[in-house]
């Protein structure tokens, strides 16, 4: 157990910039996730952690002592691998002892733990097996043993689920997200899954271009992303255009007031989240704090727990609502006028632009 | 501070011992041989004038153009019979296609020099089937002069045009043909069209490995050459008729053997550079079942092909099983051949064995870290030794030994001892196939298993030995085998680097061959040829694509 402080870490490949200026503090024994859309530069900040990558600038401190200079073997941060990189010419148990052979641990002591750690992942039964003779799910879990077993200061996780299907993912994470409770070890784990993401982790940060653009909780990081990416990237969202008219901010569809007048108009979006958006047939007007924009009815799905209703305005935007199944909406034809209704404060504003940020 | 330290970890000190040793023993030599070849041997000043002297004097020019014409020639021979078969046995369904693709290999890896003396015991002045035509009246040329040499040439590379373009043909995607067909080709057409452009890149690489081995090849012409020189004797007679003064003339037409490998080689880069066809195995190509005429044609030609290719095989060990008083047959069998050469060349074997053996282990240690540095750490120094491992290839064995002749017997290391050349020189001439096998190998293996043993904390060298040598280890054993094999047939520069004690098998047999002593000389090729076949049969035990494994 150990906290980790990154400050101004910067990691150039040749010309390339895979990460720039990044700054990270993690509490002692919380589970940090590192989030974003593949090639931002996750795997490069994981690796330079574990020592794999020499940093261009920055430093790197674990419980307050930068490790800088301590070759990746010495460096006692646990790593568990996307593609497992479990031993194939040694079996599970010689797997998980591996780490602890190299720190000249005696041997009974060894096979205790590996046996308590085997029972921790639920893999007792399978310590004498091969590698080859275990499934995609147990070999993740004896990389997960092997990691953990040397009770590393800090437990580095790169896309551990994602070579998994899908109902063994939703599985794992829970029992991963439990060991890692139950063990206190500080976690950096790397996903490009939004929703694994939100449901592990004490702290979410997101990562774009090489860049953190938001790190807080998974709550934060939904109802209050600090930029338009994290909008986009972290749950849904659909983006209107926003108007001057006269002294006042309008929305492009439908004409509703929104913000004052404080900034240029042109560069400013709004955000609405689908489930925001309730979608009433026919014209109907606002009631208290909502808006309504008018719109006709492009498609309806219904997939079971909750209806999806694509709906265009007059203006030509496109938006999509997610709501409880509402018998009277999926009975419409295509192209009935529909109302869209949000509330006010379900309203966020961002400037245009990939990452543009929070405004209000 | 640290950041010295940390350049200085195990495998960037790994990766400057082996450039360190690369750079001794083999670009010192190679840049000695091309030194001399500009000083004149009587005054020690630098001069053109000895290649004006090869340019200009019969004899070498003779050699240059017989070189030339054995080489392009052998090199036809062997696509002619090469081509063809591969096509039969990748397209057509084939009794004993594996005992085809077996005969093939043991022919390549069989010692080079054996084919040229078996071919005079059979059709030499005195060969048995010379002997049998004169029986009956009918005059057969010998094989003695440049169509022996071709003929020994074509039978002795043809597998490598051979498994090159079988293992190509079975890559090609089915689809290309069929759309030909179904385009209106009909199956000549079709084949000289679309299939034979495609398997052309391995063609022509089969093709340029049987140039360079012709023209690096020495046994073959100094056996049946009868006054036919090629460079590689010229360069052998010089450094012999050079003997204690500088051997300029030897390094000087060294020289231009090894521009003619390297321009060989160059011409191949071009051709492969504009035609990379990427080929994606969705449509596997099947096997035709052939019948009548046509089925008999093509089974005699390839079971043909290779049983004479494997003939003087065969001949040598029968003959090895000859009764012999003497030099001289008397009749019948008996093992009077193995009776002499434990009596007069037991050392032969045993420094065979040792030489061979000692040069293997470095192989396989060289081979182990070397495919490392190249496949793992992408730096300048390991795409400098990358380049380096394909130097030994080009350099023929005449040249690489005088190399090693002119840097190690000169200056302060002129006391360095035959057995030391000797080990040293098969160490770096057969270097590259340890270091090829193991290097395929390791690109298999995924770089995150020796990342996951260091993480648990192992120190580099120990994730190495722990984990990264245990995986590698089938195509390391190939490795080194393919080395052993090479190593313990290896003559060319034996015999410029051999003192009395240090004699090994080839160089006996090659004595023996100049001596007439056929059943000595059979004995000991039997006695090699066991050793090599043993060493093919374990590596058909440890690799999985055994027809590619030896190229
Ligand atoms: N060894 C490397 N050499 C050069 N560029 C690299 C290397 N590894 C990663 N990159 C580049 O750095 C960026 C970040 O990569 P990575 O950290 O692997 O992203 P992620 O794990 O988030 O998908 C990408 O643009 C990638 O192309
Ligand atoms: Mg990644």
């Amino acid at each position: 157990m150990a906290s980790v402080e990154i400050a101004g870490l910067r990691k150039l490949y040749g010309d390339v910039v895979a990460l720039s200026d990044i700054n990270i503090s993690i509490p002692s024994g919380s589970f940090f996730t590192l989030l974003g859309p593949s090639g931002c530069g996750k795997t490069t900040l994981l690796r330079t952690i574990a020592g794999f990558h020499n940093q261009n600038a920055g430093r790197i401190s674990v419980d307050g002592h930068s490790i800088e200079g301590l070759p990746a073997h010495r460096r006692d941060v646990g790593m568990v691998f996307q593609d497992y990189a479990i031993f194939p010419h040694i079996s599970v148990r010689e797997n998980v002892a591996f780490g602890l052979k190299q720190r000249k641990i005696s041997a009974s002591e060894i096979t205790k733990r590996v046996n308590d750690v085997l029972d921790v992942v639920q893999l007792g039964a399978f310590a004498d097996r091969m590698p080859h003779e275990l499934s995609g799910g147990q070999q993740q879990r004896v990389g997960l043993a092997r990691a953990i077993v040397i009770r590393p200061k800090v437990l580095l996780m790169d896309e551990p689920l994602s070579n998994l299907d899908a109902r063994l993912r939703v599985d794992l994470r829970a029992e991963l997200r439990r060991i890692q409770r139950d063990l206190g070890i500080t976690t950096v784990y790397v996903t490009h899954d939004q929703e694994e993401a939100l449901a592990m982790s004490d702290t979410v940060c997101v990562m774009y271009e090489g860049v953190i653009q938001q790190a807080a909780s998974p709550l934060d990081i939904y109802l209050r992303p600090v930029n338009k990416f994290v909008a986009t990237f972290v749950g849904a969202n659909n983006f209107l255009a926003i108007n001057r008219s006269g002294s006042q901010l309008v929305l492009l569809s439908g004409g509703a007031k929104v913000l004052g007048s404080c900034v240029d108009a042109t560069d400013i979006v709004c955000a609405i989240r689908p489930e925001t958006i309730l979608a009433k047939p026919g014209s109907v007007a606002p009631v208290g704090d909502e808006i309504a924009i008018p719109a006709t009815l492009s498609n309806v799905s219904f997939v079971g727990r909750e209806m999806e209703v694509i709906a265009v305005t007059d203006q030509g935007e496109t938006l999509k609502s997610l709501a409880r199944p509402d018998p009277e909406i999926i009975g419409l034809s295509q192209n009935s006028s529909v109302t869209l209704c949000v509330n006010r404060s379900d309203l966020a504003f961002f400037e245009a632009g990939d990452a543009g940020g929070c405004i209000g | 501070m640290t950041s010295l330290l940390r350049r200085f970890d195990f495998w960037t000190v790994v990766t400057g011992a082996i450039l360190a040793v690369l750079v001794l023993l083999l670009l010192f030599p190679i840049v000695r041989v091309l030194m001399l070849s500009f000083v004149d041997a009587d005054t020690l000043d630098w001069t053109l004038g000895n290649y004006v002297e090869l340019f200009t004097r019969n004899y070498y020019l003779k050699g240059l153009k017989n070189t030339l014409f054995v080489g392009v020639l052998g090199t036809l021979g062997a696509c002619l019979l090469g081509i063809p078969l591969a096509f039969f046995t990748a397209r057509f369904h084939l009794w004993g296609r594996a005992w085809i693709s077996t005969l093939a290999i043991l022919v390549l890896v069989a010692p080079p020099f054996i084919g040229a003396y078996a071919w005079i015991m059979m059709l030499g002045s005195n060969g048995f089937i010379t002997n049998f035509f004169e029986g009956v009246g009918i005059d057969i040329p010998t094989v003695y002069g440049a169509h022996g040499i071709i003929l020994v040439f074509t039978l002795k590379f043809f597998p490598f045009v051979f498994l090159m373009t079988q293992t190509a043909l079975m890559a090609v995607n089915k689809s290309f043909e069929d759309a030909a067909e179904n385009l209106g080709c009909t199956p000549w057409q079709r084949f000289v069209k679309i299939t034979l452009p495609l398997v052309f890149p391995a063609i022509s690489t089969g093709a340029i490995i049987c140039f360079v081995l012709s023209i690096a090849d020495f046994g073959t012409p100094a056996i049946l050459g009868r006054g036919f020189r090629t460079l590689s004797t010229i360069a052998f007679a010089a450094y012999r008729s050079e003997l204690g003064g500088l051997p300029t003339m030897a390094v000087t037409v060294s020289m231009v053997m090894i521009v003619i490998s390297m321009l060989a080689l160059l011409a191949q880069r071009r051709i492969l550079s504009k035609r990379r066809y990427a080929s994606s195995l969705t449509n596997l190509p099947v096997k035709v079942k052939l019948t009548g005429w046509r089925n008999a044609a093509v089974h005699i030609f390839c079971h043909g092909v290779v049983l004479i290719a494997m003939s003087p095989t065969l001949v040598v060990v029968y003959t090895s099983f000859l009764k012999t008083k003497g030099p001289v047959f008397v009749g019948g069998f008996g093992l009077e051949s193995y009776g002499r050469i434990l009596r007069t060349a037991p050392e032969a074997i045993t420094n065979s064995f040792v030489f061979a053996t000692a040069a293997v282990v470095l192989i396989t240690m060289f081979s182990a870290l070397i495919s490392y540095v190249i496949v793992r750490r992408e730096t300048a120094a390991s795409g400098t030794i990358d380049f380096l491992m394909m130097v030994p290839y080009l350099i023929p064995g005449v040249v690489m030994a005088i190399g090693f002749v002119t840097t190690f017997r000169s200056g302060f290391m002129s006391g360095t001892s035959a057995v030391w050349l000797l080990i040293m020189l098969y160490f770096i001439r057969r270097l590259p196939y340890g270091v090829r096998s193991t290097t395929s190998s390791l690109r298999q293996i995924k770089p995150s298993l020796e990342e996951a043993a260091i993480n648990l904390g192992a120190p580099p060298l120990r994730a190495f030995l722990k984990v990264t040598i245990p995986l590698i280890l089938p195509g390391l054993i190939v490795g080194s085998l393919m080395g052993f094999i090479t190593a313990i047939n290896e003559l060319s520069g034996t015999l410029i680097l051999y003192d009395s004690g240090t004699i090994t098998m080839p160089v006996s047999i090659y004595l023996a061959v100049l001596d007439g002593e056929f059943g000595l000389a059979a004995a000991l090729s039997t006695v090699l040829l066991l050793c090599t076949g043993l060493c093919v049969y374990l590596v058909f035990r440890f690799t999985e694509n055994r027809d590619s494994a030896f190229l």
